[in-house]
């Protein structure tokens, strides 16, 4: 029986409350006697032969017969108005199909797709689907817009000074905080200026549309199915049956893939035009000005403690870049929430500028508010002449500090030992010198959500073969969260995961789940298949005992085999299924909610060891160790991949990810990878990674999410270190060489 | 991106011929003209690959080396003796680029590239070198541009052109098979003419000629990142007997020729450049220090 409930679930710091439909389950808890099987076995991912052949289609990858290729026109002005434009003149190129200028196109949630007065530059305008790329971009040419110039802003102080707020200021104030820094043994005042760091997923937005009269599909790089299905479905007036949306393989979102984006109403209106297919593809170019990017921020902190190094008091604010979109990402959550801290007074002002829209960016907010607190927290150690870890264990909170609810689990101060202990901190000042390459020893601390939640679903199916199919309501946007669900699954059916066929990313297959974002995906969906092969499970062993005339409860499922646990049956589980002929065995599992009045965390620190180059101002971050405290682990080879790829990331944003922005043109100036330096893999350092903690008592499987956490300490940690190898701090990231060599000027 | 006429004639003659077509270009890898083409920087109508010519070939040449203008970086790098012989070289052309670029690019299309100015390169700017009227960059962010004022504050990217200005080389031409020192292959863009090369219509390189080895050379970068990144300063030394050579790249708009006992000198650095005084002095000593006896 199904039931609906009301939920709470704390997302990239936003509370949402939703009701969802749960089913009655009956699937017994993980008793702590039980054996976790393939449950935290290292697993190649299932699709790792796909991806490394190149057979795997990702959507940009879409060859739909007589498909025809869209181009966009973007506004080459950081403000400005069209004076005109030659639609018609476009249409007129041989091999054109469907051109559409502003008006033309349905809104995307709410906002407009295409610009008549375009407010950033690389605003998209008018869009055009011909049978070859050549031919569109003919016709691009021919569109020959006029624009009249319009003053613009893209200057943080001066978009303060306007007082030009692109979201609501968030004010936060707990205590009193002027009373309590007045009162203060210490205090210290520090600024950071973080900079705007674009996603630059392999695969860039892109999407596939094919408008048919009975309905639309859409094949889309998107982190959520369902959110781009009812994003069509709003902007051109669909019932939901009529609107299908597939991603069966993505090359990568980072937070900036929410839903069909502007580029599937676009896709979804020329197709409707044309009558056929349509692809668009953005170029890397107009991703990096258009998708989103990591809000720049300036902060500023005021923070008073006790000589023994206690937090008692902080001010501080955050000024964000956030462009023209997106919302107040929590970058001041660090500061409010991983540290006991009586006195607070927050202030956060999301302003405006004429750039493209930010986007969350793994671990928004907390992750540049981390790389800023952190480093805060380090002056302050040194103020008052603590070791920086000790000033962490001093300040460390058994509650979350601005609920006062209880942790479902907090594994942290053991992240600090075994972190210590890997890195060898006790001998990080040995590390010193002062010849031409300078090394030093920082670490930070992790804080994020993750428990996951409702609403998820799954079902399994499973026929004469004995290889089950898995379908799950989500997308796998390249986590790995698709085999993570194959061994959830495998340990129930007692087979290997690669036994599993997992099918994912398409609407019409399952009835809903999760978007992939913050870190909850596999904490969702895990129960759910658990619940779901339990069903399954359940009658298979209720068949076998039909058929081998043994109770139910006296066999088990394993390694392939039907086993009676007094050892005198072992029969191939095919045996049973067999059996079935053409019908399947079928059970369906829904995720149940997380306790109430708890707050789900999941904790970390990483220490970063890194060697200064004094002479070409380049930084060599040699050695990362990664404690990270996330429940249960699942698949432990993916969740090494996700620390790797979070800690490179890390590094990206700290020494060489930089959005430049021309001061006169206000036209960005690096939005190829040329310019935008992501780091490669001779840029990745050693990874020492290891995860504490049991699996969480608390959340169904034990298990907290673990997409973000890896980023989120990276860059403070590397802060840290270069300011302990070089004895002075780098107020502004990334540490480029330029900004190296001209602190040590 | 617009459409072109591409041949691989197989004769030095008949590329010349086809190179003096109004709009014509001389490729090798392609691996700079193509982006450049793709963003409508360059317009050519019509695009002769040398790789046909048989220009592909490392010799030893009297007391010193030939290299061919199609000879790849990345064949550059592997060959032992250019290794033994003229290790700044070697390591220039090792650590250019990346390794699928130092694949395709080539020697001469290494030495004619164009400068990479982000306002350059830019697909909605005309600045002062494309042709337009504003050097986008002087009242812009020229943080990594060059320490030398003038009417482009670009800087010369190529890391093979410090090692072999260094090594005091001679660039062949097709009209030109006497060679001529590698300086003259460059001038300053003037308000008449914008380029920096100074080939005349139809002329192209042929091949590069190290005339003598040196007793030690040795090259000398600092880049953004440990792989793929242009030079942000590129210093290379050369000592023949106790005479030294010493050329950097990434500091100035040509190709520059150091006083070894003043590498500073005549770069002031700009308002945003200064740090660059610092990272070509350090890189200077280092370089000079690799090569002294
Ligand atoms: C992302 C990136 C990073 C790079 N990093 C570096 C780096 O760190 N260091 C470095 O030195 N280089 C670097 N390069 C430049 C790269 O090495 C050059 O693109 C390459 O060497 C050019 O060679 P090519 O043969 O492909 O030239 P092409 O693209 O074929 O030609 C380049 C130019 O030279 C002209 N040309 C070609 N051959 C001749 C000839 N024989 N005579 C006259 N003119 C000719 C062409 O007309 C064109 O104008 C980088 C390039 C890219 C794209
Ligand atoms: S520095 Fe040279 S290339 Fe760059 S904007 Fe100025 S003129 Fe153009």
């Amino acid at each position: 029986m199904a039931r609906l409930i009301k939920t709470e679930a704390v997302v990239e710091g936003r509370t949402e409350v939703r009701w969802t439909l749960v089913e009655e389950d009956s699937t017994p808890e993980w008793p702590a006697d039980q054996p976790p099987g393939v449950v935290g076995e290292p697993t190649t991912r299932l699709t790792a032969g796909a991806r490394l052949s190149g057979s795997a289609r990702y959507t940009s990858d879409m060859q739909l017969p007589r498909q025809l290729e869209a181009t966009v026109l973007r506004s080459p002005h950081a403000n400005a108005r069209l004076t005109s434009i030659s639609l018609d003149a476009a249409r007129a190129v041989p091999g054109v199909r469907a051109v559409i200028g502003p008006g033309d196109c349905p809104q995307f949630d709410g906002e407009a797709v295409l610009h008549d007065e375009p407010p950033y530059g690389g605003a998209a305008v008018a869009a055009i689907a011909a049978e070859t790329r050549e031919a569109a971009d003919e016709a691009m040419a021919a569109l020959d817009p006029q624009w009249e110039p319009l003053g613009f802003v893209v200057d943080l102080d001066q978009s303060l000074e306007n007082q030009t707020f692109q979201d609501d200021p968030v004010e936060y104030e707990r205590g009193d905080a002027e009373t309590a820094l007045a009162a203060a043994e210490l205090t210290i005042t520090s600024d950071y200026l973080a900079p705007a760091q674009l996603h630059n997923s392999m695969e860039p937005h892109c999407a596939v549309a094919d408008w048919r009269p009975d309905g639309l599909t859409l094949w889309s790089s998107t982190q959520g199915i369902y959110q781009a299905r009812s994003q069509l479905c709003g902007s051109f007036g669909l019932d939901q049956e009529h609107v299908r949306v597939i991603c069966h393989f993505m090359g990568g979102g980072f937070g900036s893939k929410f839903g069909c984006g502007p580029e599937g109403v676009i896709a979804a209106e020329l197709s409707r035009r044309a009558g056929r297919p349509v692809r668009l593809v953005l170029s890397r170019r107009d991703e990096n000005l258009s998708t989103g990017y990591r809000t720049p921020a300036r902060f500023s902190f005021t923070i008073g403690a006790g000589c023994d190094g206690r937090l008692q008091a902080v001010e501080a604010s955050a000024v964000m870049g956030l462009g023209t979109g997106g919302w107040a990402y929590p970058v001041l959550e660090p500061v409010k929430s991983v540290y006991a801290c009586e006195h607070q007074h927050l202030m956060t002002l999301p302003m405006r500028l004429n750039l493209g829209p930010a986007a969350a960016f793994r671990a928004p907010g907390v992750m540049e508010g981390t790389w800023a607190f952190e480093q805060a927290l380090d002056e302050l150690a040194e103020a008052a002449g603590l070791d920086p870890l000790e000033l962490r264990r001093r300040n460390h909170t058994d509650v979350d500090p601005s609920t006062g609810r209880p942790y479902t689990s907090k594994r942290l101060l053991e992240s600090y030992d075994l972190a210590a202990e890997l890195a060898g901190w006790d001998a990080r000042d040995e590390l010193r010198s002062d010849g031409r390459v300078r090394r030093g020893m920082g670490c930070a601390s992790q804080y994020w959500w993750g428990g996951g939640g409702p609403p998820a679903y799954a079902d399994v199916r499973i026929g004469s073969d004995a290889k089950p199919v898995l379908t799950v309501g989500m997308q796998d946007l390249g986590t790995g969260v698709t085999t993570a669900c194959a061994v959830v699954l495998a340990e129930r059916l007692g087979i290997r995961p690669d036994q599993v066929t997992v099918r994912t990313g398409d609407t019409d297959l399952a009835g809903h789940g999760p978007f992939s974002g913050g870190s909850m995906t596999l904490a969702s969906v895990a129960p759910a298949v658990r619940s779901a092969g339990h069903h399954v499970r359940t009658q298979l062993l209720e068949l076998a005992a039909d058929m081998f005339e043994i109770a139910a409860s006296d066999l088990e499922l394993t390694e392939g085999e039907v086993r009676s646990t007094d050892g005198t049956l072992r029969r191939p589980i095919h045996d049973v299924t067999e059996k079935l002929g053409n019908a399947w065995v079928t059970g369906s599992g829904s995720r149940a909610p997380n306790p109430d009045g708890m707050a789900v965390n999941t904790f970390g620190c990483q220490i970063a060891q890194v060697a200064v180059d004094t002479l070409t101002g380049l930084i060599t971050v040699e050695r990362v160790v990664a404690v990270h405290d996330i429940g249960r682990v699942v698949n432990p080879m993916g969740a090494r991949s996700q620390v790797l790829g979070g800690i490179l990331q890390g590094i990206g944003f700290a020494l060489s990810e930089e959005r430049v922005v021309d001061p006169t043109t206000g036209t960005v100036v690096n939005a190829g990878l040329e310019d935008y330096k992501i780091p490669t893999l001779a840029d990745l350092p050693e990874v020492e990674c290891r995860f504490v903690g049991e699996p969480d008592p608390e959340l169904a499987l034990g298990i907290k999410g673990l997409g973000e956490p890896p980023i989120i300490p990276t860059p403070g940690a590397i802060g840290n270190a270069v300011a302990h190898a070089l004895g002075l701090r780098l107020r502004e990231a990334p540490y480029t060489p330029r900004r190296v060599l001209e602190a040590l000027q | 991106m617009r459409t072109f006429a591409y041949a691989r004639p197989a004769r030095v003659e008949d590329a010349a011929a086809a190179l003096s077509q109004p709009a014509a270009r001389a490729m090798g890898g392609g691996t700079d003209l193509i982006t450049q083409q793709h963003r409508g920087i360059l317009a050519a109508e019509s695009v002769v690959d040398l790789r046909g010519l048989g220009l592909d070939a490392i010799a030893a040449e009297g007391e010193g080396v030939r290299i061919g203008a199609t000879v790849t970086l990345a064949d550059l790098g592997r060959d032992e003796a250019v290794r033994e012989r003229f290790a700044v070289l070697h390591q220039a052309a090792s650590a250019a680029a990346s390794p699928q670029l130092r694949e395709m690019g080539t020697v001469a299309g290494n030495l004619c590239q164009q400068v990479r100015c982000w306002y350059f390169r830019h697909p909605d700017l005309t600045c002062w070198l494309r042709g337009g009227d504003t050097c986008y960059a002087q009242v812009g962010d020229h943080r990594k541009h060059g320490l030398e004022p003038g009417d482009c504050i670009s800087v010369a990217p190529s890391d093979l052109a410090a090692a072999l200005l260094a090594l005091d080389a001679t660039v062949d031409t097709s009209s030109r098979p006497q060679g001529i020192p590698l300086a003259d292959l460059y001038r300053k863009a003037s308000d008449e003419n914008r380029s920096t090369l100074a080939l005349a219509p139809g002329e192209f390189v042929t091949a590069v000629v190290v005339p003598r080895a040196p007793d030690a050379s040795a090259y000398e970068r600092a880049g953004e990142r440990h792989a793929w990144s242009f030079a942000l300063a590129g210093v290379a030394a050369a000592r023949f007997g106790d005479q030294l050579r010493l050329a950097a790249i990434g500091v100035s708009n040509l190709p520059r020729l150091l006083d070894p006992a003043d590498p500073l000198a005549g770069l002031p650095g700009l308002e945003q450049t200064a740090w660059k005084r610092r990272l070509l002095s350090g890189l200077a000593g280092q370089a000079l220090a690799r090569v002294s006896g």
